[in-house]
């Protein structure tokens, strides 16, 4: 009994902490490489309007616009004045796209925003060839 | 002289690289924490760009109209889930693009709410809307 308490003494099991930092690194790397940097306008706080057929969005998106309860209208989380800056900076980005999916353009808005301010960004994204993605929350 | 020499090659060390794994851990937790994962809920509308014809008016063409919080399909009042019954009564899905199209006219002061709603309920019945200039 005393010699197989000695022989466990003897050997600790040691944790292979030698690879780690590598492990750490590779990690990083695939976060670097399979993050996309956010252009979401998420300082623009709006109070979203609901419907039942909101859905999660899977396409990819070439543009987003914001109007926030004030009116202020942003593109890609810039502040722009008018409409008319949403249809030439769309249609500037769509410029380079090939194919239907590569023309969703995100459009958040207030939900309390009366017609005469946020109709005119719809219809500038419309105009610009923009699919529009609205959007919501979903109604349960 | 020969004393200099003798210091500096005493001075060449090894790089530090003890904590290359903690900083790399740190970064990991920076981008965790940094990321979002969400994704946004939306509906999708394909809204036809140009100027309005008189074959997108033709009276066949069914009309909804926003007035408020009140909506009305071909100035019959409905709810948001009569319009979509009648929506799906006209089986868009099997009519050709050109035939789809749905006018979607608002009065002023109309909140995006009301237009959200209506929009997703004519999208959802693969209706293609077409905004009609309201009456200033």
């Amino acid at each position: 009994m005393k010699k197989r308490n000695q022989r466990k003494k003897r050997k600790p099991i040691p944790v292979p902490i030698a690879s780690m930092g590598d492990i750490a690194f590779l990690l990083i790397i695939f976060f670097l490489v399979c993050s996309e940097i956010s252009r979401d306008n998420s300082n623009v706080q709006v109070q979203l309007p609901y419907s039942e057929y909101v859905e999660k969005n899977e396409a990819r998106i070439a543009a987003r616009v914001a109007v926030d309860a004030s009116g202020e209208i942003y593109l890609d989380g810039y502040n722009v004045t008018t409409a008319k800056d949403v249809e030439w900076g769309v249609r500037a980005i769509l410029a380079k796209t090939i194919s239907d999916d590569q023309r969703h353009v995100q459009f958040k808005c207030d939900a309390n925003l009366p017609k005469e301010q946020f109709e005119p960004v719809l219809k500038a994204i419309a105009e610009a060839g923009g699919i529009i993605d609205a959007v919501g929350e979903k109604n349960e | 002289m020969k004393r200099k020499g003798r210091e500096k090659k005493r001075r060449e060390g090894d790089i530090p690289t003890g904590s290359f794994s903690d900083i790399a851990f740190l970064l990991i937790i920076f981008f965790l924490v940094a990321t979002t994962l969400t994704k946004v809920k939306t509906i999708t509308a394909d809204l036809p760009s140009g100027e309005k014809s008189a074959q997108t008016q033709s009276e066949k063409t069914p009309i909804v109209n926003l007035r408020g919080a009140e909506v009305f399909l071909n100035d019959k009042k409905v709810t948001l889930e009569g319009l979509d019954d009648r929506l799906a009564a006209l089986e868009l899905a099997d009519k050709e693009p050109g035939d789809r199209v749905i006018m979607l006219e608002s009065a002023n002061g109309t909140p995006y709410e009301s237009y959200f709603q209506a929009l997703a309920t004519i999208s959802a019945n693969d209706g293609v809307v077409a905004i009609v200039e309201g009456e200033e």
